[in-house]
């Protein structure tokens, strides 16, 4: 599980990094935390918009990217630090990387308080609709009279202390997955049973007697079947083209598509650049994996009920838009149902697409501007003047 | 006539809430003078190790220090204070200190109905703490909703019934300046309290 944290001070050294530090060590078994600090990022000015700045856009994206995120949080004058103050501005003004994302607060401070104060503010600033982050209730981790608390290996020395820290992020990760359940299509209900994601079953074209999980399936499966390839011509519907030609044809769309039967093995997909480069991983090697195998556990019940839509009628393509890409990309995932002239469901045709050149183009050719809806106060409002972020706008 | 400091709580180059200032220094000019002071000018805190303010710091805090009496103006942002207000209290409480048992009163103003009330709540907690302690007075909140449509061409606030409980809450505070200045019990303690305070190595 990815999990960012977030020191909450700009000072050259912190306790709170420490304890954040800590954490991702003594709880690499459970949890994968990268350590971000805030002491680049400029002071919020909405006269001022950095948000496109990289150490902004930076934290945006690893946020995203993350299934959750723990903050730490010194307290300076009953608060939050003006420095933490400043980055929940920035990711509430133009950009909502914590909307919907599940937080995590803890804190160390000098005195005994151990940052009891600054950690209310902070729930209720992570509260506002701006931020609209999922905070996990309860679990307050105060670590007071914090300069007596880590021994010269930087852990924490007292054995009650860590157990219940190791309690409260143990809950954390129920947590996420509670909130996972939560933001999934059907709410409450696990759907991953729905279908058959390990590929158990076979269907006419299934390819028996070959281990789906082989990094050379395709090379087995075409031993096995005398699969054509090169300069054999094959007759479709309508024309006729060489193995190869078809090929490059469907290299050249501009999309990655990716083809998953109707017993949800993953079949194909227009292999022509590396996984680090596409909009969607895809490696060679898991060409024959059943879907359950391409995914983690947590999207076992999203894909199901995808793939429930697609089988059922009840849709012919669903749509979702992915934006771990930055803000100069809106990529969109398109599930689109593969069926044949009898209406039959065969498979998934999966396309993945960055549709801003698209839209900017038809921006361009008409003349055409976006612009704000009268409902959302978030980009109109905010930009001239002061008293109130978008975020709280919409509320008041 | 009594000398106060008003800080408009934010960096943005149009606020209502220096509006606001601007309409209480006009407003009250017979009973008060006051200087609209900026904060967007000052850097953002980040602990020297001398416990030296920046010059623009020292500037705004000898103004203080002078001063009967400090109004403060803030916005809501994500139901809090804005960043760059917080950071102009850091710099004050880390360094000079110039709020302590200072009469303050806070006013505040936003778009939407609220007024800045949570951000107004989160103020006077901050303001109270051991390393600032400023005499907030109490049951005095100004809340200025729909700000943007609060004042006409002038400047002045268009509500009569908002002026007279402005009007009201600003008497008022002449008045606290006043008996404050009569509490002195305490003020030893904060001071000491105030020095001794640390955040060190958070």
């Amino acid at each position: 599980m990815k999990i960012v944290g977030i020191v909450g001070s700009n000072a050259d050294f912190s306790y709170n990094r420490l304890l954040l530090d800590f954490i991702a060590k003594k709880f690499n078994k459970l949890i994968d935390v990268e350590v971000l600090d805030i002491a680049d990022v400029p002071m919020f000015n909405q006269s001022d918009d950095q948000t496109n700045s990289d150490v902004i856009q930076d934290l945006n994206k690893k946020i995203l990217g993350a299934d959750g995120v723990i903050i730490a949080t010194p307290e300076y004058n009953h608060s939050i630090p003006s420095a933490l103050q400043s980055v929940l501005e920035w990711l509430s003004f133009k950009i909502h990387p914590l909307d919907g994302k599940p937080v995590m607060i803890v804190g160390a401070s000098y005195d005994v308080q151990g940052s009891s104060r600054s950690q209310l503010h902070l729930r209720q600033i992570l509260d506002a609709p701006g931020v609209n982050a999922v905070v996990m209730p309860g679990n307050e981790f105060l670590l007071g009279e914090v300069h007596k608390a880590f021994d010269k290996e930087k852990n924490l020395k007292d054995k009650e202390t860590t157990q219940f820290l190791e309690s409260c992020i143990k809950k954390f990760i129920r947590f996420i997955n509670v909130v996972n359940v939560m933001h999934s299509p059907d709410g409450m209900k696990d759907l991953s049973s729905t279908e058959d994601l390990y590929a158990t079953g076979f269907i006419d074209t299934t390819i028996k007697d070959i281990n789906m999980l082989d990094d050379d399936w395709v090379e087995q499966a075409a031993n096995k079947t005398n699969a054509v390839d090169g300069n054999t011509y094959v007759k479709l519907n309508r024309g006729i083209l060489t193995v190869d030609q078809i090929n490059y044809f469907l290299d050249s769309m501009p999309a990655e598509l990716t083809f998953a039967d109707s017993n949800n093995q993953f079949l194909y997909y227009n292999y022509k650049y590396e996984a680090e480069d596409m909009l969607a991983a895809r490696r060679p090697e898991q060409v024959g994996y059943p879907l359950a195998e391409c995914h983690p556990d947590r999207a076992y019940s999203s894909v199901a009920w995808v793939i429930q839509q697609l089988r059922t009628g009840k849709e012919d393509v669903v749509r979702t838009h992915v934006p771990t890409h930055g803000p100069d990309k809106f990529v969109v995932h398109s599930y689109q149902a593969v069926r044949n002239g009898e209406g039959n469901y065969l498979g998934i045709n999966e396309y993945v697409r960055d549709i801003k050149p698209i839209i900017d183009w038809y921006l361009e050719q008409t003349g055409q501007q976006l612009t704000g809806g009268g409902v959302d106060a978030v980009s109109g409002a905010t930009s001239k003047v002061d008293s109130v972020s978008g975020a709280t706008v919409k509320n008041n | 006539m009594k000398n106060f400091v008003g800080i408009v709580g934010t960096n943005s180059d149009s606020s209502t809430n220096r509006q606001l200032l601007q309409f209480i220094q006009k407003h009250f000019a017979g009973k008060a003078n006051m200087e609209v002071c900026e904060i967007k000018d000052l850097p953002s805190f980040n602990k020297p190790k001398d416990r030296e303010p920046p010059v623009e710091v020292q500037k705004l805090s000898d103004k203080i220090m002078e001063a009967d009496g400090v109004i403060i103006s803030t916005p809501e942002y994500n139901h809090s204070v804005p960043a760059v207000l917080k950071s102009t209290l850091e710099w004050l409480s880390y360094t000079t200190q110039p709020l302590i048992d200072k009469p303050v009163m806070i006013t505040g103003a936003s778009y939407g109905r609220l007024g800045s009330s949570r951000s107004q709540a989160h103020l006077r907690q901050m303001l109270d703490a051991p390393e600032l302690k400023a005499r907030i007075m109490p049951s005095s909140e100004f809340l200025l909703g729909y700000s943007l449509q609060a004042f006409d061409e002038n400047g002045d606030l268009k509500n009569q019934s908002k002026i007279e409980e402005l009007e009201g809450i600003f008497n008022d505070f002449i008045q606290f300046v006043d008996i404050t200045n009569q509490l002195v019990s305490a003020k030893s303690v904060h001071k000491k309290q105030a020095q001794r305070f640390s955040w060190e190595d958070h």
